[in-house]
């Protein structure tokens, strides 16, 4: 028998220290679970990956360009059933600070290679028919309060006009995607108008192609065609890699650093320092209530009883913060999209992440709890009545 | 040395308790023999260091004893394990403490309810349980308040409801007058004579206070070493005082 009474009413004794340590545990679980969140959603690309695209870039660099003369090259290997260019824009809505992605690719071929794309509003006629036209992610979309017929100026940093004025696309349609594979925060527009305004001199920047991504058809094996597109241009001009979707979207993430070790890290250690945290704060408050557990067990309640006093007392405090950490964390969730959701498109406490913060809290609860409870467990009755109060 | 064999509640033979410190042994208990009858109220007296407490201890079950028997109703509690010596001690004994030793979280009536929460009363049981052991020892009145907001003395009192509520046949009480004013102490070794006379409790009082021993139906002396001494019968007249 527990008295529980006890419990909460020995918790909420010195009622600024129980305030302070669920507060501190409350944000170390809101960070835990923002971190982990933020690692979700940059491997969230890599997870659902298609099987059957294959991404070919430079050899040399992701940032160096490959020839325009690939593309019809590269459609005649067999198995390779159809492929849209990319190419990086690098430009901004207004003010730097406004950036998100978009990519000048070919409009038809996106929607082919792209299956899980699609569009939520406009058409995709209309996307076909007008070469200025774009469709843009419904998070950015939503972000810049971009409406279908709109003209949408994005300031192009890597091609800059001649005069400095933005590029002025149509926006045909919002879309959505069915899978993390593409974000929602992108902007796609016609290849064929970034060409034309190079010709033109209305801009200026490099004219090759960053990617292409190449479509297996049924019955043939990506890494087959990923052997004879390397073995195609083994002797240049521009040696290419090709690759898995997935093991691209992996060199993409690695290109920042090992964000998921370094966010692990960081977070592994707040989890750390604030076991330390609560330990000393259930030590203290063990180490209080020394005369209480004797007199308990003079009356008669177990060593078991008083193991289950403190470690249920661990367990409430660090049940309090934890639940306090994952309701922020899960409130916050719309604020930190709308800061840094283009940064980490797809950003979501999902309940896979909230289930590790709820054993995460467990594990802290239990760990800051066994030492004083099994401390209490083995007092002596004639011992703990000789503590001071 | 033996007082009412006959009828003897609390049976000792043989007990014996040495503690080591600083790699010296210290016999505290030595080969005690001692019998008590049911419906007595002892005093046990004796100079510091004699083991008066200790002896307590090992009759409530709070201290083993090395070597011998304590039987108490008949069962050897220095045979039972940790588990059935706390199941004991929460049916058959209520202590009472110079220091009172109420928790200080809880209310008057919650630390007159937690020996109750052993039992399979039902909350609303509790309760009554607990608020009928309160007005036994008047201070029904103060139930809500925290020993913080309680006298002396009525710690002492509510520590005497807490000791009784579960009915047990055998009180244990060490010094509970040591840490009172004189009225207090009065009050609180009235109360243990009403238990004693009314209810039939049976108690031993641990004390220093020869006045409080006057107010026990036997003085049992203990001498230094750990042996036992004289057993004084009290008169009735001046224990009533």
């Amino acid at each position: 028998m527990i008295p529980f009474t006890l419990v909460t009413k020995n918790l909420a004794k010195h009622k600024l220290r129980f305030v302070l340590t669920v507060l501190s545990l409350a944000v170390a679980i809101f960070l835990l679970c923002v971190l982990r969140s933020l690692v979700v959603a940059l491997n969230a690309g890599v997870a659902d990956a298609a099987a059957n695209r294959v991404i070919v870039q430079s050899r040399v660099s992701l940032f160096v360009q490959l020839p325009q003369s690939y593309g019809p090259k590269l459609a005649q290997v067999d198995g390779v059933e159809c492929f849209a260019r990319w190419n990086w824009f690098g430009g901004y809505y207004q003010d730097p600070s406004n950036f998100f992605a978009q990519f000048a690719t070919d409009p038809k071929e996106l929607f082919d290679v792209y299956p899980e794309i699609y569009l939520v509003e406009g058409s995709k006629a209309d996307f076909l028919a007008n070469r200025k036209a774009c469709v843009v992610g419904a998070e950015t979309a939503a972000k810049y309060g971009v409406r279908v017929g709109d003209t949408f100026p994005i300031i192009g940093a890597l091609y800059p006009t001649a005069d400095g004025s933005a590029w002025d696309f149509q926006v045909a349609g919002i879309y959505r995607s069915k899978k993390k594979s593409v974000d929602e925060n992108t902007l796609f527009f016609h290849y064929e108008f970034l060409e034309k305004s190079l010709e033109s001199g209305f801009a200026s920047g490099p004219s090759g192609v960053g990617i292409f991504v190449l479509k297996v058809a049924p019955g043939f094996q990506p890494v087959e065609v990923m052997s004879e597109v390397d073995a195609m241009f083994e002797n240049g001009p521009q040696v290419v890699q090709a690759t898995s979707e997935s093991e691209f979207q992996a060199q993409f993430v690695s290109m920042v650093g090992n964000v998921p070790l370094l966010v692990s890290s960081i977070g592994g250690g707040v989890m750390i320092a604030i076991l330390l945290a609560v330990l000393n704060t259930m030590l203290m408050s063990a180490r209080e209530q020394t005369r209480d557990i004797g007199v308990l067990k003079a009356l008669g309640f177990t060593d078991g009883s008083v193991f289950g006093v403190l470690i249920l007392q661990s367990f409430v405090l660090c049940g309090l913060g934890g639940l306090l950490g994952i309701v922020l964390a899960k409130m916050s969730e719309p604020a930190v999209v709308k800061g840094i959701g283009s940064m980490f498109p797809g950003y979501q406490v999902t309940n896979p992440t909230l289930l590790e913060a709820v054993g995460a809290t467990a594990a802290i609860g239990f760990l800051a709890g066994i030492a004083p409870a099994l401390r209490a467990r083995a007092l002596s009755v004639i011992d703990a009545l000789r503590a001071v109060r | 040395m033996k007082d009412a064999t006959a009828a003897a509640m609390i049976r000792l033979r043989g007990v014996t308790k040495s503690y080591s410190r600083g790699g010296e042994t210290l016999t505290v208990l030595d080969r005690l023999d001692l019998d008590m009858e049911r419906g007595g109220f002892y005093a046990l007296m004796g100079p510091s260091g004699s083991g008066k407490t200790t002896l307590l201890n090992v009759i409530g079950g709070l201290d083993r004893c090395d070597e011998g028997s304590v039987e108490i109703e008949g069962e050897d509690i220095a045979r039972m394990n940790g588990p059935e010596l706390a199941a004991w001690r929460a049916e058959k004994v209520g202590f009472v403490f110079q220091g009172f030793n109420l928790i200080p979280v809880l209310t008057a009536q919650e630390n007159v309810e937690l020996p109750l929460l052993l039992t399979k009363l039902s909350r609303r049981e509790r309760h009554e349980h607990a608020l009928l052991a309160l007005e036994l020892v008047g201070l029904a009145d103060r139930r809500k308040h925290r020993p913080s907001q309680l006298s002396g003395g009525q710690e002492q009192r509510v520590a005497i409801a807490r000791a009784l509520v579960s009915d047990p046949s055998l009180v244990l009480a060490d010094e509970p007058t040591g840490d009172l004013d004189r009225k207090s102490a009065d009050d609180v070794l009235a109360l243990l004579q009403r238990l004693n006379r009314e209810f039939q409790k049976t108690i031993l009082m641990v004390t220093h206070d020869i006045e409080a021993a006057q107010r026990a139906r036997a003085i049992v002396h203990m001498d230094k070493g750990g042996t036992l001494g004289r057993i004084e019968r009290v008169d009735a007249e001046s224990s009533r005082s």
